[in-house]
């Protein structure tokens, strides 16, 4: 790397709290994003010469089931989430969004923390985590806090982590295992493409009617996003052709009010509609 | 900040005074010499610096070496074993899996890693595997027969 | 003669792949020297703009710092291969964002990339010229003031009259097509040391370069040395395709400058988002063409009109264009052409030699317009190629009779059509191509939220399509420049054998190629022979290796140095045998046969060096005579000429606007093939070049500042990205080349944009023009690009 930087390596999460309190520190995880663009001098990472790394801290990479709620280490890596049976069986959405994730190299080092945490609007991460109602586990050396994905995420390379802080575990809820999961990305290319639509559904249908129709969207708004007026319209509708057709123009709208008009709309707003017709006509139409 | 890095490399322990915020991929090139793992865009993209650390294929270029304390890497050179080549060297050679041979040692290393999982694979889990590993000048198809049977 | 090779034809193991699938083999980067300095470079943040003064006060702090610039210059200031427009280091003017004003020099590499900052230049800046049809306007800002005008060449070619032609004609179409700036995007970004010979011996550079005798000549010009203290070394190039001449040519110079005034060894290595900001590229280009045809589908005339966006240097451009204008028509017989081909300087990166050189471009277009022509009289497109395509003994739109070779057009074409059954899977397709997908593109400008009846059914999305291209091509330079190559072979007294050639091993297999011709001749085995490092000072200048001319070219000298050393081999064993007639010699498995006894190879050489024979020979090889009339664009401008044709088979997924390859059949002639592992590797990587090139490729830029500096953006394709690539060979015979081997490595790669574009017109009911035919083209037939430098293709 270019400028002087001091990396503090630990195997201990209080250690690493330790080091984060002067609050002149940088949290590095996997690194692919913090490596790059120190070495590219983006100024996104210009402000720091010391950081954390909190990759091989084990209570931050663990995966458990307890009770009724999945919890996640915030420095498992995609690869790890991508094998791992728990999620698997839990959270098919989770891990078909992932496995996604840009090249194997990739995988074996980003972390699902890194990824929101970064909050790029293409994280493919956030629109499956926002629709299973992810809450996060923050710690400092000083206090602990829970929060919801969604508040935390602020707008685009902003969340309401403060220096002094590490996102330690991701907590959701378990999802029956009667829904349904639809996840979708298109980008430029079949390999390694960032996504520039995400799409991450959850539903089931109990006769012919939606309930607990879930869905958010990544790369098409500032930051990835749920779109609640839209579920609690179509919870309790019957499902038909235009009932698909109805949701489908309503997030187009949706996405336009949020995000506006921009030089790729004339393109992703129609794809955006038409998309999520298609993968809700084959994944409801025709069960 | 100088510290001592403690690690394995292709099988021999070394250690390394070093500033642990240096790319792996610096130390590899600029430090023991080790000049087949290659840099080619120095953001992740293009594989030709992929090396294995503790079985999993890594960009060099997107980890520092103070975050390798403790680990076992594996680079280009250190497949040869005895004189003997590693069957996917051979097999790249014989497939003509070789053009210009600059992404040739990550494109390697990323079939290696492969293999150490699943010694079978098909040929989507071989193209999936290497689509990290960009190859300006083969086209990919003589890279996946070689993977397939080596 | 064919059938009887001991090698030649098989599939055989590059020489170099041990050292490549070790990690031992040496890339420029690889090199490392005992007081080793780096060079960084200093670029302005503006495209166009007058250089007042540099000011280099902020650096005072820094003794340990040295700064070349053009004050270190003593020969030429400005260089290039034809026009000597491009400076070493600016001083007058900055013409395009990649402008270098000067280079810090330096140990410690990180440091000087930080105090280029401290560099400070006192600007004026002048107004921008993007648009290439504006360039050539009455009122545009030169961008080279001393050459008064910003066209860089015109070539023009008239045969018959096209107003004629267009009066007898019973359709007459006009059509536009364009196509994007292409990166070459070698794995490998440029580097180069500079070594200050001792004893004021000159300098010795070594570097990821393509053209070592090209380097040396502008490398000399700028020191001011004769060519022979300029000793330029190639290291293992990590690609080229084109893209390692130009700028590795001022990158040395630089770096000599450096290593000269430093007398130290400097190295200067660029990052990618440096290479991709300062290198060249493959030329954008606006093409008009008018068609007039008859019912019988026989081309009356044809009128085209070129213009290239050369970009702020002259570069290639006079060359790449001239092959342009010899094949605009395609490889068609029509008897009134009249072709403008143009290329102007403007603020854009510059452009220059890339595969394909000026063909992958109109055939694109041309070959879209023989798939409209057919679609008008009702005929396929295999039919209407059969109608106008070139037989032995047509003429070309040059005025040149094609002989001396097999004109294998229609049967290449005949074999694709029967390996794909085209004709029929065309209409297939055509039958069910999505009427309701040609309607359907109202939100076209229009709507942005649908309305109710513009959903896809799932069952319309994925349509298939089918499409074809044919091509000729002129082997080897033609006439745009000195053709001849030179090659040395040297047997020892065991048997084995040095060989060099002075054309470059650019990745593509040159050497094992030339080794493989070479023991062919003397039948033995190519692992015998060692091909040496190539060096500018132990081989003769053979021109650079470009244009699918090293095969042709490097391998018939190569072949004649072998045939040198045989004839004396020979004449030798006629005395030591007592034999009167040579014609009983066989040379083959390292042995030397004649009736009943035989000797082996190295005990031939071993008694041959006994004896003081010469075992040594520089074979030769200087392309038959060709011309050119400047003012008419006729004659025989290629010595032959090899012919290719590939199908495409896409999926389009109309609802996304993504194309995915399925397949693509690759039947060419490229004369006899040496290496059948090698041929195989070029027809797969020209494929995927081609396919990059028809579906995502395009560098886009803003006020001349390149949007894609790195591979994130870069859309080159992966392993995935691709699906079948089926190779097929028809070897067709020649009175050139070694054994009739000619050219593989251009025309494989310049066929597939344009049988992807006819397949996605087949899949989808909708023609294209304008390349890349990404999904923006497919659902809006037009591109969407940010208003600012932000990066465009994540969005």
């Amino acid at each position: 790397m270019k400028r002087d930087i001091e990396l503090f390596s630990t195997w201990k999460l209080d250690e690493a709290l330790e080091l984060l309190e002067d609050g002149n520190s940088h949290v590095i995880a996997g690194g692919t994003d913090i490596i790059p663009g120190i070495h590219i001098n983006s100024n996104r990472f210009r402000d720091f010469n010391k950081l954390v790394d909190i990759s091989r801290i084990k209570e931050l990479k663990r995966i458990s089931e307890e009770k009724d709620k999945i919890i996640i280490g915030a420095a498992t890596t995609f690869s790890e989430i991508e094998s791992d049976e728990i999620l698997q069986r839990h959270l098919p959405l989770l891990v078909k969004a992932v496995s996604k994730i840009g090249s194997r190299q990739i995988r074996n080092r980003a972390t699902i923390g890194g990824n929101f945490i970064n909050n790029a609007p293409c994280a493919d991460s956030v629109p499956p985590l926002l629709v299973y109602n992810a809450g996060i586990k923050i710690n400092s050396i000083h206090h602990e806090r829970m929060i919801n994905l969604e508040d935390f995420l602020i707008s685009p390379y902003r969340t309401s982590l403060t220096n002094e802080e590490i996102v330690t575990e991701i907590v959701i809820h378990k999802p029956r295992e009667s829904l349904n999961d639809v996840f979708y990305k298109l980008g430029r290319r079949r390999g390694v493409a960032i996504s520039r639509i995400t799409l991450a559904i959850l539903f089931e249908i109990k006769n012919n009617k939606f309930t607990d129709f879930k869905i958010a969207s990544g790369a098409v708004t500032p930051i990835g996003k749920r779109f609640y007026e839209i579920e609690n319209y179509a919870d309790g509708k019957k499902i038909d052709r235009d009932l698909l057709i109805d949701i489908s123009i309503r997030c187009g709208k949706a996405v336009l009010e949020s995000t506006g008009l921009r030089w790729s709309s004339e393109y992703k707003l129609p794809v955006l509609q038409r998309l999520i017709y298609s993968l809700l006509e084959d994944n409801c139409l025709r069960r | 900040m100088i510290r001592r890095i403690n690690l394995t490399i292709n099988g021999d322990k070394v250690g390394i005074d070093v500033q642990p915020s240096m790319r792996l991929l610096d130390v590899l090139r600029e430090i023991l010499n080790l000049t087949g793992t290659k840099e080619g865009c120095s953001i992740g993209e293009c594989g030709a610096c992929t090396v294995v650390i503790n079985g999993n294929a890594v960009n060099s270029c997107l980890i520092v070496i103070g975050q390798c304390e403790g680990s076992e890497i594996t680079t280009i050179e250190g497949l040869e074993k005895n004189g003997e080549l590693n069957k996917l060297q051979k097999s790249f050679m014989e497939k003509g899996a070789v053009q210009c041979g600059f992404c040739t040692p990550g494109m390697i290393m990323s079939a290696y890693a492969l293999l150490l999982k699943n010694p079978n694979p098909t040929e989507v889990e071989i193209q999936e595997a290497i689509a990290g590993n960009l190859c300006r000048c083969t086209g990919y198809k003589q890279i996946i027969e070689a993977i397939k049977s080596p | 003669m064919s059938g009887d090779f001991n090698i030649v034809g098989r599939s055989v193991v590059r020489q170099d792949a041990y050292a490549k699938v070790t990690g031992q083999a040496k890339f420029a980067d690889d090199y490392k020297f005992p007081g080793m300095l780096f060079g960084v470079m200093v670029r302005t943040d503006v495209s166009h703009a007058l250089i007042h003064s540099i000011d280099y006060s902020g650096l005072l702090d820094y003794p340990e710092v040295t700064v070349c610039d053009i004050n270190d210059i003593r020969g030429s200031r400005k260089v290039g291969v034809v026009t000597a427009d491009q400076p070493v280091f600016c001083y007058e003017k900055i013409v395009t964002p990649g402008d270098v004003i000067c280079m810090l020099v330096g140990a410690d590499e990180s440091q000087l990339k930080l105090l280029t900052a401290k560099v400070k230049t006192e600007l004026e800046e002048l107004p921008l010229i993007t648009d290439p049809e504006k360039a050539l306007d009455p009122d545009a800002t030169f961008i080279h003031p001393d050459k008064k005008s910003n066209l860089i060449v015109h070539y023009p070619l008239r045969k018959g009259d096209v107003e004629k032609g267009f009066h007898e004609s019973k359709h007459v179409i006009e059509q536009k097509y364009t196509t994007p700036l292409i990166e070459h995007a070698y794995l490998e970004p440029e580097a180069v040391t500079a070594v200050p010979i001792e004893g004021r011996g000159g300098v010795r550079i070594i570097g990821s370069i393509q053209n070592p005798h090209t380097t040396r000549r502008i490398v000399a010009e700028v020191l001011n040395f004769p060519l022979t203290k300029v000793r330029v070394v190639q290291a293992e190039l990590g690609g080229a395709f084109g893209g390692k001449d130009d700028l590795m040519n001022i990158i040395s110079a630089r770096a000599a400058i450096a290593a000269i005034k430093t007398r130290r060894p400097v190295k200067v290595r660029y990052t990618r988002e440096e290479s991709v900001v300062e290198s060249y590229k493959r030329h954008p280009y606006i093409m008009k063409y008018k068609v007039g045809f008859n019912d019988d589908g026989i081309i009356k005339a044809m009128k085209i009109d070129i213009l290239a966006d050369g970009g702020a240097y002259a570069s290639m451009s006079p060359f790449v264009t001239w092959r342009t204008v010899v094949q605009a028509t395609g490889p068609y017989e029509i008897e009134n052409v009249h072709t403008d081909v143009r290329a102007v300087y403007t603020n854009n990166p510059y452009t220059g030699a890339m595969r394909g050189f000026g063909s992958p471009q109109p055939i694109f277009a041309q070959e879209s317009l023989m798939d409209e022509i057919a679609e008008i009289i009702g005929v396929s497109p295999y039919e209407i190629r059969k109608i106008n395509g070139v037989k032995p003994g047509s003429i070309t739109a040059s005025g040149h009779k094609l002989r001396d070779h097999d004109v294998n057009l229609l049967s290449v074409l005949e074999r694709a059509e029967r390996e794909t059954n085209f004709t029929e899977r065309h209409k297939e397709c055509s039958r069910s191509a999505n009427t309701k997908f040609q309607t359907s593109q109202k939100f076209r400008g229009s709507g942005f939220i649908l309305k109710k009846d513009e959903m896809l059914d799932n069952r319309d999305i994925i349509k298939k399509g089918i499409g074809l291209a044919v091509s000729l091509r002129g082997c080897s330079l033609g006439a745009e420049g000195i053709d001849a190559a030179a090659a040395y072979l040297s047997v020892q007294k065991d048997g084995s054998a040095y060989l060099i050639s002075g054309l470059a091993e650019n990745g593509q297999g040159l050497r094992t190629t030339f080794s493989i011709i070479a023991a062919e001749v003397l039948g033995i085995s190519p692992e015998h022979i060692y091909y040496l490092e190539q060096d500018t000072g132990i081989i003769a200048d053979s021109g650079p290796t470009v244009a699918s001319r090293s095969t042709i070219m490097g391998g018939s000298a190569v072949k004649n140095a072998a045939e040198i050393i045989k004839k004396r081999f020979e004449e030798m064993l006629l005395t030591y045998w007592n034999i009167k007639s040579k014609d009983q010699l066989l040379f083959k498995n390292n042995r030397v046969y004649e009736q009943s006894r035989s000797i082996s190879f190295s005990e031939l050489c071993s008694l041959a060096y006994s004896k003081g024979l010469n075992m040594s020979a520089i074979g030769w090889f200087k392309g038959p005579s060709v011309h050119w009339d400047e003012e008419k664009g006729q004659g025989a401008a290629y010595f032959t000429y090899v012919y290719g044709c590939q199908v495409a088979e896409v999926s389009a997924n109309l609802l996304t606007g993504e194309i995915f390859v399925d397949r693509i059949v690759a039947v060419h002639d490229p004369g006899k093939i040496i290496n059948l592992m090698g041929a195989k590797g070029q027809v797969f990587g020209g494929v995927t070049q081609g396919a990059g090139y028809a579906l995502w490729e395009g560098i886009t830029t803003y006020n001349g500042n390149i949007r894609e500096n790195n591979f994130d953006q870069i859309l080159i394709p992966t392993s995935k990205d691709i699906g079948e690539i089926e190779s097929i060979f028809l070897e067709g015979e020649d009175i050139y080349g070694a054994w009739g081997a000619k050219s593989l490595g251009e025309p494989t790669l310049e066929l597939t944009a344009a049988a992807i574009a006819n397949a996605v017109k087949n899949a989808t009911g909708l023609r294209y023009f304008n390349l890349p035919l990404n999904p923006e083209e497919i659902l809006l037939s037009r591109k969407l690009s940010p208003n600012d430098l932000s990066r465009g293709s994540t969005n």
